[in-house]
């Protein structure tokens, strides 16, 4: 009797907590986003409209979709051809090398990521130390404009999201029998198709959830576009940033966060449907 | 000997606040305004002279100003200096009171450019503090032509060079400017059509952005750029070869501009100060000190000659609030242009 008492106080502050913060603004924004938005000035009118999304159907909008799709399925596909072999080798490692690798992911994390970013500057920059390289190694002639560029955002969303796809594949990896692996190639199979049948099978749910804790946050992400990109891309995110504070008009901007929500929603089912799992491997 | 030093220390001390309360015998005046708008000799000297001692009281953003305005139905502050377009409202709302100009001799010495705006079309409420005005400054060692003006941002020369301020007002009324429009421009087909040769612009341009901005001239992002006012003296103090461009079409700038409150406690001295701040040498050294531009004509001969506005400049215009079809178009516009800049 005692003990259930206690089990109750531990569980309904966390109710409590989800229902209040996690489950109320949710309601409010879905709310927000059938509100009419107040013509002048900031402020909202509570009167039932579908204009907000009908409004996204603009094509700028949906420029800023497609804009925001490319970039987060770019990111993607470079992370995991980064990620995936640096994680696999990385679980093979000894212990001790192991050990000093992932000391060597976790430090960046110790600076604010805002401040990594400000670096990439000085890196990328027309006189920063790329091209000071380039040039004192006699590759270049004329300084090249990687910084305000596609390919610098790009390198910005690399950078930012690999360590979570290498943890992913890594914790994937070190938990796979290898005893399987050895029964493949007992088996015959070559070291090709034991790796493709046997070990990408059996890493796939880390490397999905790698997938996912890329592509999700690569979608919202829009500070390094804004940082490396000068600003001239515009994702999802930053159309939402712009709608709340210049464009003053709430009810679009809650319309613009329902999408995406539940954008990122089907990419996390579809990952459900595909790996059977329910939680996402690596992280949690 | 500690205790020596104490009595020594509070005997300082006990000297200091005396002389504080001493020279507090003509009462109190409360300036409401940012923070660092005055030098603290300027202040001094004032108190010194009148005896009117200033409780100098800061806000973030010109909209709290006026919600604690508003608060105080008028009263509580004696002197606020804020943006224009916010000193429209307060005029509206009845929180701002006639300026006393028998006690404000030196009102002839402004600049009468700066006079007349919207916000105070008769010049009865405000006298203007300073001005801002975002102007194009570029680097002659790269750019091979002049540019006289906003359409040169235009010129193929100038290909991924450009460095553009944030504000969607700003950017959208330079081009209505390079049209011969006005940078208020309600008519909702003219603001598409600006619109239009914004989208045209977006190859030249390499990057956008509010902070810091002038950066991009100094470390060789750009070779052009349209800047703030204080981005304009960061960038000219680090690299004196760039050139500056009064544009041909027009400028648009904003105003401060100071105003005593409806209720104010101590009206008197608010417009002593205003007299105050009025003289040529005093002028000079809020001016110097805060970095915009000069609106005290009389002090424009000793001022720093580059927080002087050409004589040649005769027009300028102030972005006011537009109607929420015009606002809607010219969101638009910024959206569409972004998204060309991306491509």
């Amino acid at each position: 009797m005692k003990k259930k008492n206690l089990w109750w106080v531990c569980i309904v502050p966390l109710y409590l907590f989800t229902l209040l913060f996690v489950l109320g603004p949710m309601i409010y924004m879905v709310a927000v986003s059938f509100a009419t938005n107040n013509g002048d000035g900031y402020g909202f009118h509570w009167i039932f409209t579908l204009d907000n999304y009908r409004k996204m159907l603009d094509p700028v909008y949906l420029q800023c979709f497609r804009q925001s799709f490319q970039l987060a399925i770019s990111t993607t596909l470079l992370v995991v051809l980064i990620g995936y072999p640096y994680g696999y080798f990385m679980a093979k490692l000894s212990a001790r090398g192991k050990k000093i690798m992932m000391f060597l992911i976790m430090v960046p994390f110790w600076t604010s990521s805002l401040i990594r970013l400000y670096g990439w500057i000085i890196i990328l920059q027309v006189k920063g130390v790329l091209n000071t390289v380039l040039k004192a190694l006699g590759l270049i002639e004329k300084p090249l404009k990687i910084l305000y560029s596609y390919p610098a955002v790009l390198i910005g969303m690399v950078y930012a999201l690999l360590p979570f796809m290498i943890l992913a594949v890594y914790s994937s990896v070190e938990k796979m029998d290898w005893g399987l692996v050895e029964a493949a190639r007992d088996l015959g199979a070559s070291p090709r198709k034991a790796f493709l049948t046997v070990t990408l099978k059996l890493t796939l749910p880390g490397l999905l959830s790698g997938v996912i804790l890329t592509f999700v946050p690569s979608m919202g992400l829009f500070f390094i576009a804004d940082i490396l990109g000068g600003n001239k891309i515009v994702l999802v995110g930053s159309l939402i940033q712009d709608q709340l504070t210049r464009g003053s008009n709430w009810p679009f901007a809650a319309a613009l966060a329902v999408i995406l929500t539940i954008m990122t929603s089907l990419m996390i089912f579809l990952y459900r449907k595909i790996t059977h799992v329910k939680d996402l491997e690596g992280i949690f | 000997m500690k205790k020596k030093l104490l009595t020594i220390g509070l005997a300082a001390l006990a000297a200091v606040s005396m002389s504080m309360c001493a020279s507090a015998d003509g009462g109190e005046m409360v300036l409401f305004t940012w923070e660092g708008m005055f030098p603290q000799e300027v202040l001094d000297n004032f108190t010194e002279q009148t005896g009117i001692k200033i409780i100098y009281s800061n806000f973030d953003t010109d909209e709290t100003m006026l919600e604690k305005l508003a608060q105080a139905e008028g009263g509580d502050y004696d002197l606020v200096i804020a943006d224009d377009y916010i000193i429209e409202q307060a005029v509206k709302e009845g929180l701002v009171s006639e300026i006393n100009k028998d006690i404000v001799t030196n009102f002839g010495n402004i600049n009468p450019l700066y006079q007349g705006q919207f916000y105070d079309p008769e010049d009865k409420y405000t006298v203007p503090y300073g001005a801002g005005i975002p102007l194009i400054v570029y680097d002659p060692e790269l750019v091979d032509f002049e540019i006289k003006g906003y359409n040169d941002l235009w010129n193929p020369e100038l290909e991924d060079s450009v460095a553009l301020t944030a504000n969607y007002r700003v950017i959208n009324g330079i081009t209505l400017l390079s049209m011969g429009k006005s940078m208020n421009e309600e008519d909702v087909s003219v603001i598409e059509e600006a619109g239009q040769k914004l989208q045209e612009l977006a190859p030249n341009v390499r990057l956008i952005q509010d902070d810091n901005t002038q950066n991009a001239l100094l470390n060789g992002e750009a070779s052009a750029a349209f800047l703030y006012t204080s981005q304009v003296s960061a960038v000219m103090a680090e690299n004196p070869d760039l050139q500056v461009v009064y544009p041909e079409e027009g400028l648009g700038f904003g105003i401060m501009g100071a105003f005593v409150p409806s209720q104010a406690p101590n009206a008197d001295a608010a417009n002593q100060f205003l007299n105050y701040i009025l003289e040529p040498e005093v002028s000079k050294q809020c001016i110097e000190y805060i970095g915009y531009y000069n609106t005290n004509g009389a002090a424009d001969d000793i001022v720093d000659p580059s927080l002087v506005v050409p004589d040649s400049v005769t027009k300028g215009e102030i972005i006011q609030n537009v109607s929420a079809e015009a606002d809607e178009a010219y969101n638009k516009n910024w959206t569409e242009f972004k998204a060309a800049c991306g491509q």
